[in-house]
């Protein structure tokens, strides 16, 4: 199932970064259960992935990243690229998880990293909503939280085309009862205390939109203009908005 | 091309002089170490022993010899290796060396350019940016880094200052480290035990550089015309497991917070050269610099292989 046309071995089976096909391949039949059993994730439209660079985007939701590796074995399944999830800064203190996100071909989103995965013309999954979109009260839902514009300006530095994502049924499947913000573990900005002790069982539905091409018409060193990357941030938000309203409404359609 | 190279009998020193005498461009090499016997003997080929931490000796050999054989290329990696050492003395080999060094090959004007042999460690590892480094990474500046990496760094940003200070071309390269014995690596130390110890949870990816294209690095800088910070990386780059596996040692997880005094215990009884202080967060985190620029601008390229 794994295909390795963006592995750039380093020589001992390995990427600059970690990445091991291997230990993926074996992270990918362990999570395979939750995929198609539990979550029973349903993919829209991932033909729409481009071929060369490019760069997901997506809402993000739960306490625990559920989505983003949904979201990474989805792609691996349907388009066999490996999708280099843009994570967190603080995941690389966690013991044991950080070694693992990195076999799988997850990556911190310092400059340098995302700028020699998009050269070597990789697919980046980035979450803009960060932190802020896990730790999302009830009440808000499928409404995106601070967006940043990051993901624009990569978009623009490096002329790769944007493909909004929507998540849907991962912001149901586990609700965040408080978060603790005086507790932080390895880092992190805050203790998540869930609603449930698990994840409950809801249908994921993927949507994948129609690619952005926010660079169009624009130079590279476009992307240093904050006007210029406020404009384009803007717009992969309305496009994401307008995709989560379709998916939302087409979940509404098949329920009886 | 007639070069002077500090550290003439050090293994990458007497390497470079190897690889520059190989070169028919190279007119002469002046060698300058510490020992009174000369790494090897060739027509083109001068030694002289000199202690660079004194500041009359530095003028004396760059107004003196390197003015006579009419050296243009300067080529300094002479920094003291062991990381237990430390004090004034450890500190003017490092720093004050340099600092001199450069000075007089600014004042004398057949000298063109300066290259430095930095170091990767110079670079500040951090939970937060991990991976790949670049030449815009942050630099280590925490006072409580041991002294062998605030001498590197002080070294560094010496030169670093001088850039475009006056005609002399200056080069530094920040180099991976070299996994060689008799280079200060502290891999090479760590990985002497049979059983080697790392943090419970974390595999980071490290990268190493073999003497081979540390020295190829080194000629590239020396006969470019160009100047700029340039990272090294070696062809090596695999997890803190896969290393100490494929060197053939014992790989045993231990919580992070007993390892420091292991290894100075260890240290203590055995007088091994490795801190684990110093390597902390290389162990934790991982950090491989980023070849980009100087595969662009000097076109080098990590080939040879030190690790089985």
């Amino acid at each position: 199932m794994l295909v390795t046309t963006a592995f750039h071995d380093e020589g001992h089976g390995y990427d600059l970064f970690g990445f091991h096909p291997a230990t993926a391949a074996r992270v990918a039949r362990v999570v395979a259960p939750l995929y198609d059993r539990y979550f029973r994730v349903r993919s829209h439209g991932n033909e729409r992935v481009p071929a060369g660079r490019a760069i997901l985007v997506a809402n993000h939701s739960g306490v625990l990243p559920i989505d983003a590796v949904m979201l990474w074995l989805d792609i691996l399944r349907h388009t066999g690229r490996l999708a280099r999830v843009v994570a967190d800064r603080f995941v690389p203190r966690l013991p044991f998880v950080g070694t693992w996100m990195a076999r799988t071909g997850a990556i911190s989103g310092s400059r340098a990293n995302v700028r020699c995965l998009l050269e070597r013309d990789e697919l980046l999954a980035i979450f803009p909503e960060g932190v802020t979109g896990v730790a999302k009260p009830r009440a808000q839902q499928y409404q995106l939280q601070a967006w940043r514009v990051g993901h624009v300006e990569l978009a623009i530095r490096h002329q790769a085309p944007v493909v909004p994502v929507a998540i849907i049924g991962a912001e149901e499947s586990w609700p965040m009862l408080l978060r603790i913000g005086a507790l932080h573990p390895f880092g992190a900005p805050y203790l998540p205390v869930p609603a449930s002790p698990l994840p409950l069982p809801v249908s994921y539905e993927i949507y994948y939109g129609a690619p952005i091409e926010l660079h169009r018409g624009l130079a590279a060193d476009r992307a240093d203009d904050p006007d210029v990357l406020a404009e384009a941030a803007a717009r992969s938000r309305a496009a994401l908005e307008a995709l989560i309203a379709h998916g939302l409404a087409e979940r509404r359609s098949r329920r009886p | 091309m007639r070069v002077l190279v500090t550290g003439a009998t050090a293994p990458i020193g007497t390497g470079l002089i190897h690889a520059l005498l190989a070169d028919p461009e190279v007119e002469h090499v002046l060698g300058v170490g510490l020992e009174d016997a000369a790494p090897l003997t060739d027509a083109r080929f001068s030694y002289r022993a000199v202690d660079l931490t004194r500041a009359r000796a530095s003028h004396d050999l760059i107004h003196g010899p390197a003015r006579t054989l009419g050296i243009d290329v300067v080529v300094h990696g002479a920094l003291h290796r062991a990381a237990r050492d430390r004090g004034d003395r450890v500190h003017a080999a490092n720093v004050e060396t340099t600092r001199q060094l450069l000075l007089e090959c600014e004042r004398q004007p057949l000298v063109r350019r300066f290259v430095l042999r930095s170091a990767a460690e110079v670079y500040a590892l951090r939970a937060s940016e991990p991976n790949l480094l670049d030449e815009d990474a942050p630099l280590e500046l925490d006072p409580r880094a041991p002294q062998w990496v605030r001498d590197r760094v002080e070294a560094d940003l010496t030169v670093c200052a001088r850039m475009g200070m006056s005609s002399l071309r200056v080069v530094v390269l920040r180099a991976a480290e070299v996994l060689a014995a008799g280079t200060g690596s502290q891999l090479w130390d760590y990985l002497r035990s049979r059983v080697c110890l790392r943090p419970l949870g974390f595999d980071p990816m490290i990268n190493v550089l073999s003497i081979d294209d540390a020295v190829h690095a080194l000629w590239l800088a020396a006969g470019r015309s160009g100047q700029g910070v340039y990272n090294i990386p070696g062809a090596d780059t695999l997890p803190l497991t896969s290393l100490i596996a494929r060197s053939g040692r014992r790989d045993v997880p231990v919580p992070g917070p007993l390892l420091a005094p292991l290894y100075d215990l260890r240290a203590w009884l055995v007088g091994f050269q490795f801190r684990y202080d110093q390597n902390l967060r290389r162990f934790h985190f991982g950090g491989v610099v980023d070849g980009a620029r100087a595969r662009a601008d000097l076109g080098y390229r990590p080939t040879i292989r030190c690790v089985g």
